[in-house]
Protein backbone atom coordinates (compact mmCIF):
# COMPACT_ATOMS: atom_id res chain seq x y z
CA UNK A 1 0.00 0.00 0.00
CA UNK A 2 0.93 3.91 -0.78
CA UNK A 3 2.99 5.02 2.04
CA UNK A 4 0.67 7.92 2.80
CA UNK A 5 -2.20 6.14 2.49
CA UNK A 6 -0.71 3.73 5.01
CA UNK A 7 -0.08 6.61 7.31
CA UNK A 8 -3.60 8.33 7.06
CA UNK A 9 -5.13 5.23 7.59
CA UNK A 10 -2.51 5.02 10.98
CA UNK A 11 -3.76 8.22 11.56
CA UNK A 12 -7.64 7.75 11.46
CA UNK A 13 -7.30 4.32 13.80
CA UNK A 14 -4.47 5.74 16.49
CA UNK A 15 -7.28 8.19 18.32
CA UNK A 16 -10.58 7.03 20.01
CA UNK A 17 -12.74 9.01 17.39
CA UNK A 18 -13.47 5.83 14.83
CA UNK A 19 -14.31 3.46 17.44
CA UNK A 20 -18.08 6.01 17.20
CA UNK A 21 -18.35 4.60 13.69
CA UNK A 22 -19.62 1.77 13.99
CA UNK A 23 -21.92 2.25 16.70
CA UNK A 24 -23.36 5.49 14.65
CA UNK A 25 -23.28 3.07 11.53
CA UNK A 26 -25.91 0.74 13.35
CA UNK A 27 -28.06 3.59 15.29
CA UNK A 28 -28.19 4.96 11.18
CA UNK A 29 -29.07 1.90 9.43
CA UNK A 30 -30.07 -1.06 11.74
CA UNK A 31 -31.78 0.94 14.21
CA UNK A 32 -33.80 3.62 11.92
CA UNK A 33 -35.01 0.75 10.06
CA UNK A 34 -35.78 -1.18 12.67
CA UNK A 35 -37.96 1.42 14.32
CA UNK A 36 -39.81 2.25 11.07
CA UNK A 37 -40.27 -0.79 10.20
CA UNK A 38 -41.93 -1.80 14.06
CA UNK A 39 -44.32 1.19 13.73
CA UNK A 40 -45.50 0.88 10.13
CA UNK A 41 -45.11 3.33 7.71
CA UNK A 42 -48.83 3.04 6.92
CA UNK A 43 -48.91 4.22 11.24
CA UNK A 44 -46.84 7.11 10.16
CA UNK A 45 -48.19 10.62 9.89
CA UNK A 46 -49.70 11.25 6.98
CA UNK A 47 -49.79 7.66 6.08
CA UNK A 48 -47.46 6.02 3.96
CA UNK A 49 -47.44 3.11 1.69
CA UNK A 50 -47.14 -0.26 4.26
CA UNK A 51 -44.12 -2.42 4.48
CA UNK A 52 -46.11 -5.23 2.03
CA UNK A 53 -45.88 -2.53 -1.01
CA UNK A 54 -42.47 -1.94 -2.62
CA UNK A 55 -43.18 1.79 -2.07
CA UNK A 56 -43.20 1.49 1.75
CA UNK A 57 -40.04 -0.99 1.39
CA UNK A 58 -38.02 1.82 -0.41
CA UNK A 59 -39.60 4.98 2.01
CA UNK A 60 -37.93 3.23 4.96
CA UNK A 61 -34.87 2.47 3.33
CA UNK A 62 -34.86 5.93 1.96
CA UNK A 63 -35.10 7.04 5.45
CA UNK A 64 -31.57 5.98 5.44
CA UNK A 65 -30.52 8.52 3.38
CA UNK A 66 -31.27 11.33 6.41
CA UNK A 67 -28.41 10.55 7.55
CA UNK A 68 -25.41 11.20 5.86
CA UNK A 69 -24.33 14.14 7.58
CA UNK A 70 -22.75 11.50 9.48
CA UNK A 71 -20.13 10.35 7.40
CA UNK A 72 -19.66 14.04 6.14
CA UNK A 73 -19.05 15.33 9.52
CA UNK A 74 -16.16 12.50 9.59
CA UNK A 75 -15.06 12.83 6.49
CA UNK A 76 -14.38 16.69 7.14
CA UNK A 77 -12.14 15.82 10.29
CA UNK A 78 -9.79 14.06 7.73
CA UNK A 79 -8.45 17.77 7.27
CA UNK A 80 -9.85 20.23 10.10
CA UNK A 81 -8.33 18.11 12.61
CA UNK A 82 -5.29 18.58 11.18
CA UNK A 83 -5.30 21.87 11.76
CA UNK A 84 -6.95 21.96 14.69
CA UNK A 85 -4.25 19.97 16.44
CA UNK A 86 -1.14 21.75 14.30
CA UNK A 87 -0.67 18.23 12.73
CA UNK A 88 -0.56 19.73 9.61
CA UNK A 89 2.42 21.46 9.54
CA UNK A 90 4.67 18.29 9.99
CA UNK A 91 2.21 16.15 7.52
CA UNK A 92 3.21 19.20 4.72
CA UNK A 93 6.81 18.97 5.95
CA UNK A 94 7.22 15.25 5.81
CA UNK A 95 5.04 15.45 2.39
CA UNK A 96 5.80 18.90 0.81
CA UNK A 97 4.02 18.08 -2.36
CA UNK A 98 0.51 18.67 -0.73
CA UNK A 99 -1.26 17.03 -3.27
CA UNK A 100 -0.68 13.67 -2.76
CA UNK A 101 -1.24 13.68 1.03
CA UNK A 102 -4.65 15.16 1.00
CA UNK A 103 -5.16 12.56 -2.11
CA UNK A 104 -3.79 9.97 0.71
CA UNK A 105 -6.48 11.50 2.29
CA UNK A 106 -9.13 10.86 -0.07
CA UNK A 107 -8.38 7.09 -0.44
CA UNK A 108 -8.17 6.41 3.14
CA UNK A 109 -11.32 8.12 3.95
CA UNK A 110 -13.13 6.47 0.84
CA UNK A 111 -12.04 3.54 2.32
CA UNK A 112 -13.26 4.24 5.83
CA UNK A 113 -16.77 5.47 4.56
CA UNK A 114 -16.96 2.40 2.47
CA UNK A 115 -16.44 0.66 5.50
CA UNK A 116 -18.64 2.42 7.55
CA UNK A 117 -21.64 2.17 4.43
CA UNK A 118 -21.33 -1.44 4.59
CA UNK A 119 -22.33 -1.81 8.27
CA UNK A 120 -24.79 0.78 7.58
CA UNK A 121 -26.31 -1.86 4.99
CA UNK A 122 -25.80 -5.15 6.53
CA UNK A 123 -27.47 -3.58 10.05
CA UNK A 124 -30.12 -2.23 7.52
CA UNK A 125 -31.04 -5.52 5.83
CA UNK A 126 -31.35 -7.42 9.48
CA UNK A 127 -33.35 -4.66 10.85
CA UNK A 128 -35.75 -4.71 7.84
CA UNK A 129 -36.20 -8.02 7.26
CA UNK A 130 -35.94 -9.00 11.39
CA UNK A 131 -38.50 -6.14 11.82
CA UNK A 132 -40.59 -7.40 9.11
CA UNK A 133 -40.52 -11.16 11.11
CA UNK A 134 -41.57 -9.95 14.06
CA UNK A 135 -44.57 -7.93 12.57
CA UNK A 136 -45.23 -10.69 10.74
CA UNK A 137 -45.79 -8.66 7.68
CA UNK A 138 -43.86 -9.32 3.76
CA UNK A 139 -41.31 -7.32 2.67
CA UNK A 140 -42.84 -6.33 -0.50
CA UNK A 141 -39.88 -5.85 -2.62
CA UNK A 142 -37.35 -8.23 -4.05
CA UNK A 143 -34.57 -9.57 -2.23
CA UNK A 144 -32.25 -8.37 -5.31
CA UNK A 145 -34.13 -4.70 -5.03
CA UNK A 146 -33.66 -4.70 -1.21
CA UNK A 147 -30.07 -5.28 -2.27
CA UNK A 148 -29.41 -3.26 -4.71
CA UNK A 149 -30.91 -0.14 -2.55
CA UNK A 150 -28.85 -0.89 0.38
CA UNK A 151 -25.65 -1.29 -1.65
CA UNK A 152 -26.23 2.02 -3.48
CA UNK A 153 -26.69 3.64 -0.33
CA UNK A 154 -23.40 2.03 1.15
CA UNK A 155 -22.16 3.80 -1.75
CA UNK A 156 -23.52 7.30 -1.01
CA UNK A 157 -22.34 7.00 2.22
CA UNK A 158 -18.91 6.84 0.82
CA UNK A 159 -19.74 10.00 -1.59
CA UNK A 160 -20.70 11.73 1.13
CA UNK A 161 -17.48 10.85 3.12
CA UNK A 162 -15.39 12.34 0.58
CA UNK A 163 -17.53 15.44 0.26
CA UNK A 164 -16.93 16.15 3.75
CA UNK A 165 -13.51 15.85 2.71
CA UNK A 166 -13.73 18.67 0.63
CA UNK A 167 -15.02 20.14 2.56
CA UNK A 168 -13.28 20.22 5.34
CA UNK A 169 -10.02 20.94 3.44
CA UNK A 170 -11.72 23.89 1.78
CA UNK A 171 -12.91 25.58 4.91
CA UNK A 172 -10.20 24.40 7.11
CA UNK A 173 -11.41 25.50 10.42
CA UNK A 174 -13.28 22.50 12.23
CA UNK A 175 -16.38 23.95 13.84
CA UNK A 176 -17.20 26.06 10.74
CA UNK A 177 -17.10 22.81 8.80
CA UNK A 178 -19.11 21.09 11.20
CA UNK A 179 -22.28 24.00 11.05
CA UNK A 180 -21.82 24.50 7.47
CA UNK A 181 -22.37 20.96 6.67
CA UNK A 182 -25.16 20.76 9.79
CA UNK A 183 -26.88 23.44 8.24
CA UNK A 184 -26.88 22.62 4.34
CA UNK A 185 -27.67 18.57 4.96
CA UNK A 186 -30.54 19.83 7.66
CA UNK A 187 -31.68 22.83 6.75
CA UNK A 188 -30.92 24.48 3.21
CA UNK A 189 -32.03 21.50 1.73
CA UNK A 190 -34.92 20.63 2.86
CA UNK A 191 -36.16 24.60 2.81
CA UNK A 192 -35.09 24.30 -1.07
CA UNK A 193 -37.39 21.66 -1.27
CA UNK A 194 -40.59 23.26 0.40
CA UNK A 195 -40.13 26.59 -1.72
CA UNK A 196 -42.12 26.34 -5.19
CA UNK A 197 -40.22 26.76 -8.28
CA UNK A 198 -36.44 27.00 -6.39
CA UNK A 199 -37.73 23.08 -5.85
CA UNK A 200 -37.06 22.14 -9.70
CA UNK A 201 -33.03 22.11 -8.86
CA UNK A 202 -33.77 19.72 -5.80
CA UNK A 203 -32.85 16.76 -7.91
CA UNK A 204 -29.72 18.32 -8.28
CA UNK A 205 -28.91 19.03 -5.08
CA UNK A 206 -27.00 16.19 -2.98
CA UNK A 207 -30.01 15.24 -0.81
CA UNK A 208 -32.23 14.75 -4.12
CA UNK A 209 -29.59 12.63 -5.82
CA UNK A 210 -29.41 10.54 -2.84
CA UNK A 211 -33.38 9.89 -2.84
CA UNK A 212 -33.02 9.37 -6.22
CA UNK A 213 -31.02 5.98 -5.01
CA UNK A 214 -34.24 4.75 -3.50
CA UNK A 215 -36.79 6.70 -5.54
CA UNK A 216 -38.66 7.62 -2.49
CA UNK A 217 -37.93 10.46 -0.23
CA UNK A 218 -39.31 11.52 3.10
CA UNK A 219 -38.77 14.95 2.36
CA UNK A 220 -40.53 14.57 -0.64
CA UNK A 221 -43.70 13.11 1.05
CA UNK A 222 -43.51 16.21 3.56
CA UNK A 223 -43.44 18.61 0.57
CA UNK A 224 -46.16 16.59 -0.95
CA UNK A 225 -48.35 17.71 2.08
CA UNK A 226 -46.89 21.64 2.32
CA UNK A 227 -46.55 22.54 -1.11
CA UNK A 228 -49.21 19.97 -2.49
CA UNK A 229 -46.37 19.02 -5.78
CA UNK A 230 -43.72 16.56 -5.68
CA UNK A 231 -40.57 17.43 -6.68
CA UNK A 232 -39.25 14.96 -9.58
CA UNK A 233 -36.11 12.58 -8.69
CA UNK A 234 -33.33 11.77 -11.06
CA UNK A 235 -33.70 8.10 -12.20
CA UNK A 236 -31.35 5.96 -9.63
CA UNK A 237 -28.41 6.02 -12.09
CA UNK A 238 -28.99 9.88 -13.02
CA UNK A 239 -28.90 10.27 -9.21
CA UNK A 240 -25.69 8.09 -8.85
CA UNK A 241 -24.07 10.29 -11.43
CA UNK A 242 -24.91 13.14 -9.91
CA UNK A 243 -23.80 11.96 -6.62
CA UNK A 244 -20.07 11.08 -8.00
CA UNK A 245 -19.89 14.65 -9.42
CA UNK A 246 -20.16 15.98 -6.25
CA UNK A 247 -17.68 13.86 -5.03
CA UNK A 248 -14.82 14.09 -7.85
CA UNK A 249 -15.61 17.78 -7.34
CA UNK A 250 -14.99 17.84 -3.69
CA UNK A 251 -12.27 15.58 -4.23
CA UNK A 252 -10.87 18.37 -6.97
CA UNK A 253 -11.22 21.02 -4.03
CA UNK A 254 -9.39 18.99 -1.61
CA UNK A 255 -6.62 18.07 -3.62
CA UNK A 256 -6.26 21.69 -5.44
CA UNK A 257 -7.03 23.98 -2.34
CA UNK A 258 -4.18 23.56 -0.10
CA UNK A 259 -1.30 23.78 -2.56
CA UNK A 260 -0.52 27.45 -2.80
CA UNK A 261 -1.93 28.39 0.99
CA UNK A 262 0.42 29.56 3.74
CA UNK A 263 0.72 27.15 6.36
CA UNK A 264 1.42 30.04 9.22
CA UNK B 1 22.90 9.72 6.46
CA UNK B 2 23.04 12.12 3.52
CA UNK B 3 26.24 14.32 2.25
CA UNK B 4 26.76 17.64 4.42
CA UNK B 5 23.87 20.41 3.12
CA UNK B 6 24.79 23.94 3.14
CA UNK B 7 21.13 26.25 3.59
CA UNK B 8 21.19 29.59 1.11
CA UNK B 9 18.63 31.84 1.28
CA UNK B 10 18.67 34.95 -1.43
CA UNK B 11 16.79 37.84 -1.32
CA UNK B 12 14.20 36.10 0.47
CA UNK B 13 11.38 38.64 1.13
CA UNK B 14 7.74 37.86 2.39
CA UNK B 15 4.92 40.08 3.06
CA UNK B 16 1.72 39.73 5.19
CA UNK B 17 -0.43 42.15 4.36
CA UNK B 18 1.02 45.76 5.12
CA UNK B 19 3.80 43.61 7.10
CA UNK B 20 6.89 43.68 5.58
CA UNK B 21 7.75 40.22 7.37
CA UNK B 22 10.72 39.43 5.67
CA UNK B 23 13.23 41.65 3.75
CA UNK B 24 15.59 40.55 1.23
CA UNK B 25 17.19 38.08 3.74
CA UNK B 26 20.76 36.88 2.36
CA UNK B 27 23.08 34.50 4.51
CA UNK B 28 24.12 30.74 4.24
CA UNK B 29 24.68 28.41 7.22
CA UNK B 30 27.47 26.04 7.24
CA UNK B 31 27.41 22.49 8.01
CA UNK B 32 29.20 20.94 10.67
CA UNK B 33 28.18 24.17 13.01
CA UNK B 34 25.59 24.90 15.11
CA UNK B 35 24.34 28.28 13.83
CA UNK B 36 22.21 30.66 16.04
CA UNK B 37 18.93 32.37 14.16
CA UNK B 38 18.58 35.37 16.52
CA UNK B 39 16.31 38.11 16.78
CA UNK B 40 13.57 39.77 19.01
CA UNK B 41 9.92 37.82 18.75
CA UNK B 42 8.81 39.22 15.76
CA UNK B 43 11.62 40.24 13.82
CA UNK B 44 11.23 37.42 10.80
CA UNK B 45 12.58 34.37 12.12
CA UNK B 46 9.78 31.97 11.39
CA UNK B 47 8.59 33.16 8.71
CA UNK B 48 12.05 33.08 7.12
CA UNK B 49 12.55 29.28 8.61
CA UNK B 50 8.74 28.30 6.97
CA UNK B 51 10.32 29.74 3.70
CA UNK B 52 12.92 27.43 3.85
CA UNK B 53 10.54 24.58 4.15
CA UNK B 54 7.78 25.32 1.56
CA UNK B 55 5.04 26.02 4.06
CA UNK B 56 4.88 29.72 2.78
CA UNK B 57 5.02 30.93 -0.43
CA UNK B 58 8.17 33.60 -0.68
CA UNK B 59 7.30 36.90 -2.73
CA UNK B 60 10.97 37.30 -3.30
CA UNK B 61 14.17 35.61 -3.30
CA UNK B 62 15.03 31.76 -2.78
CA UNK B 63 15.93 29.31 0.42
CA UNK B 64 17.75 26.53 -0.87
CA UNK B 65 18.98 22.94 0.88
CA UNK B 66 22.08 21.45 -0.58
CA UNK B 67 21.23 23.68 -3.58
CA UNK B 68 17.31 22.54 -3.88
CA UNK B 69 13.96 23.93 -3.06
CA UNK B 70 12.22 22.19 -0.14
CA UNK B 71 9.60 20.86 -1.88
CA UNK B 72 12.27 19.88 -5.02
CA UNK B 73 14.51 17.58 -2.64
CA UNK B 74 13.97 14.11 -3.28
CA UNK B 75 13.40 12.65 -0.05
CA UNK B 76 12.56 16.45 1.76
CA UNK B 77 12.18 14.70 5.54
CA UNK B 78 15.14 12.81 5.11
CA UNK B 79 16.97 15.74 4.20
CA UNK B 80 15.38 18.12 7.45
CA UNK B 81 14.45 17.92 10.47
CA UNK B 82 12.19 20.83 11.56
CA UNK B 83 10.70 21.63 15.09
CA UNK B 84 8.52 25.04 14.48
CA UNK B 85 6.03 24.64 17.36
CA UNK B 86 5.59 23.61 20.91
CA UNK B 87 2.89 21.50 20.42
CA UNK B 88 2.37 19.65 16.76
CA UNK B 89 0.41 16.76 18.32
CA UNK B 90 -3.39 15.21 18.13
CA UNK B 91 -3.97 15.48 22.00
CA UNK B 92 -5.31 12.03 22.16
CA UNK B 93 -2.70 10.07 20.23
CA UNK B 94 0.37 8.05 22.06
CA UNK B 95 3.54 9.55 21.53
CA UNK B 96 4.57 6.21 19.70
CA UNK B 97 1.85 6.28 17.44
CA UNK B 98 2.77 9.61 16.60
CA UNK B 99 5.96 8.67 15.26
CA UNK B 100 4.37 5.88 13.83
CA UNK B 101 2.00 7.95 11.55
CA UNK B 102 5.03 10.07 10.18
CA UNK B 103 7.54 6.59 10.28
CA UNK B 104 4.77 5.52 7.35
CA UNK B 105 4.93 8.46 5.65
CA UNK B 106 8.82 8.39 5.64
CA UNK B 107 8.65 4.31 5.00
CA UNK B 108 10.89 4.34 8.07
CA UNK B 109 11.05 1.01 10.06
CA UNK B 110 9.92 0.26 13.66
CA UNK B 111 13.85 0.28 14.98
CA UNK B 112 13.91 3.72 14.08
CA UNK B 113 10.72 4.58 16.14
CA UNK B 114 12.26 2.82 19.30
CA UNK B 115 15.48 4.51 18.43
CA UNK B 116 14.87 8.49 18.45
CA UNK B 117 12.49 7.47 21.83
CA UNK B 118 15.52 6.57 23.46
CA UNK B 119 17.20 9.72 22.20
CA UNK B 120 15.08 12.04 23.09
CA UNK B 121 14.39 9.94 26.53
CA UNK B 122 10.88 10.26 26.35
CA UNK B 123 10.81 6.31 25.63
CA UNK B 124 8.70 5.41 29.09
CA UNK B 125 6.25 8.14 27.98
CA UNK B 126 5.60 6.91 24.82
CA UNK B 127 2.31 4.78 25.49
CA UNK B 128 0.65 7.81 26.97
CA UNK B 129 -1.30 10.24 24.92
CA UNK B 130 0.32 13.38 23.89
CA UNK B 131 -1.94 15.59 25.67
CA UNK B 132 -0.69 14.81 28.36
CA UNK B 133 2.69 15.53 27.97
CA UNK B 134 4.52 18.55 30.10
CA UNK B 135 5.69 21.28 27.64
CA UNK B 136 9.62 19.92 28.10
CA UNK B 137 8.22 16.21 26.93
CA UNK B 138 6.46 18.23 24.02
CA UNK B 139 9.81 19.36 22.78
CA UNK B 140 11.64 15.66 22.85
CA UNK B 141 8.54 14.16 21.20
CA UNK B 142 9.40 17.30 18.40
CA UNK B 143 12.77 16.32 18.22
CA UNK B 144 12.14 12.90 18.26
CA UNK B 145 9.89 13.53 15.27
CA UNK B 146 12.56 16.01 13.47
CA UNK B 147 15.07 12.85 13.98
CA UNK B 148 12.97 10.18 12.59
CA UNK B 149 14.44 9.96 8.71
CA UNK B 150 18.32 10.68 10.27
CA UNK B 151 18.49 14.07 8.30
CA UNK B 152 21.87 16.24 7.68
CA UNK B 153 20.09 19.52 8.05
CA UNK B 154 17.82 20.28 11.43
CA UNK B 155 15.97 23.62 11.79
CA UNK B 156 14.74 24.32 15.20
CA UNK B 157 12.38 26.58 16.05
CA UNK B 158 12.83 28.30 19.62
CA UNK B 159 13.73 24.27 20.87
CA UNK B 160 14.30 25.70 24.63
CA UNK B 161 11.20 26.58 25.24
CA UNK B 162 9.67 24.62 28.04
CA UNK B 163 13.05 22.75 28.29
CA UNK B 164 13.97 22.82 32.15
CA UNK B 165 18.13 23.63 32.85
CA UNK B 166 18.87 19.90 32.74
CA UNK B 167 16.66 20.00 29.59
CA UNK B 168 18.54 22.57 27.79
CA UNK B 169 21.95 21.27 28.69
CA UNK B 170 21.04 17.80 26.81
CA UNK B 171 19.75 19.76 23.86
CA UNK B 172 22.81 21.43 24.15
CA UNK B 173 24.98 18.48 24.35
CA UNK B 174 22.77 16.41 21.22
CA UNK B 175 22.84 19.41 19.05
CA UNK B 176 26.58 19.80 19.17
CA UNK B 177 27.07 16.21 18.60
CA UNK B 178 24.73 16.24 15.65
CA UNK B 179 26.55 19.01 13.81
CA UNK B 180 29.95 17.00 15.43
CA UNK B 181 28.86 14.52 12.70
CA UNK B 182 28.75 17.01 10.21
CA UNK B 183 24.82 18.13 10.23
CA UNK B 184 23.99 21.60 9.63
CA UNK B 185 22.45 22.44 12.87
CA UNK B 186 20.08 25.91 12.54
CA UNK B 187 18.73 26.98 15.78
CA UNK B 188 16.22 30.17 15.82
CA UNK B 189 16.00 32.08 19.37
CA UNK B 190 15.22 35.33 20.80
CA UNK B 191 16.95 33.93 24.45
CA UNK B 192 20.74 35.29 23.75
CA UNK B 193 22.06 34.11 27.28
CA UNK B 194 21.39 30.59 25.77
CA UNK B 195 21.88 30.58 22.69
CA UNK B 196 25.86 31.80 23.34
CA UNK B 197 26.20 28.57 25.14
CA UNK B 198 25.31 26.92 21.69
CA UNK B 199 26.35 28.06 18.66
CA UNK B 200 29.30 28.68 16.45
CA UNK B 201 27.80 31.21 13.85
CA UNK B 202 24.53 33.73 14.62
CA UNK B 203 22.54 35.41 11.70
CA UNK B 204 20.66 38.04 13.78
CA UNK B 205 17.65 39.42 12.64
CA UNK B 206 15.94 43.03 13.22
CA UNK B 207 12.52 44.28 12.00
CA UNK B 208 12.65 41.36 9.16
CA UNK B 209 15.46 42.31 7.76
CA UNK B 210 19.54 40.96 8.31
CA UNK B 211 21.62 42.83 10.84
CA UNK B 212 25.24 40.53 10.76
CA UNK B 213 26.00 37.02 9.97
CA UNK B 214 29.33 35.35 10.95
CA UNK B 215 31.70 33.50 13.62
CA UNK B 216 30.00 34.10 17.69
CA UNK B 217 33.61 34.74 18.04
CA UNK B 218 34.02 37.21 15.62
CA UNK B 219 31.00 39.35 16.96
CA UNK B 220 32.05 38.66 20.94
CA UNK B 221 35.60 39.68 20.08
CA UNK B 222 35.43 43.33 21.65
CA UNK B 223 35.33 40.97 24.85
CA UNK B 224 31.32 41.92 25.73
CA UNK B 225 29.07 39.35 25.28
CA UNK B 226 26.32 38.17 22.65
CA UNK B 227 23.43 40.38 24.63
CA UNK B 228 25.47 43.35 24.21
CA UNK B 229 26.77 42.58 20.70
CA UNK B 230 23.25 42.44 19.93
CA UNK B 231 21.54 45.63 21.62
CA UNK B 232 24.64 47.63 19.97
CA UNK B 233 23.47 46.14 16.56
CA UNK B 234 19.75 46.79 16.82
CA UNK B 235 20.52 49.84 18.68
CA UNK B 236 22.44 50.88 15.05
CA UNK B 237 19.85 49.49 12.98
CA UNK B 238 16.91 51.63 15.17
Amino acid sequence: MNRLVRAELRRLFSTPLWRWGPPVAVLSGGALTATAVLVGPEHFDPPMPGMDTEAGVRLVISMIGLTVLAPALFGALAVTSEYRHRTITYTFLFAPRRHRVLAAKLAAYALAGNGYGLIVAVSAAAALYGGAAARGVDVGAPVGTVIGLLASLAAAMTVYTVIGVGVGALLRDQTATLAVLGAYLYMVEHLLVLIPGVGAVYPFLPGGATAALTQASLMGEAAVEVTGSAATLLPPALGAAVLLAYAVLAAGAAVLLPMRRDVT
Amino acid sequence: MHPPHRLEFRGLTKRFGPVAAVTGLTFDVEPGRVTGFLGPNGSGKTTTLRMLLGLVAPDAGTARIGGRGYRDLPEPARTVGAVLEASNFHPARTGRDHLRVYADMLGAPAARIELVLALTGIADAAHRKAGGYSTGMRQRLNLATALLGDPPVLVLDEPTNGLDPEGIAWLRRLLRDLAAEGRTVLVASHVLSEAERLVDDVVVMHRGELLTAGALDALTADGTGLEQAFLRLTGAAA
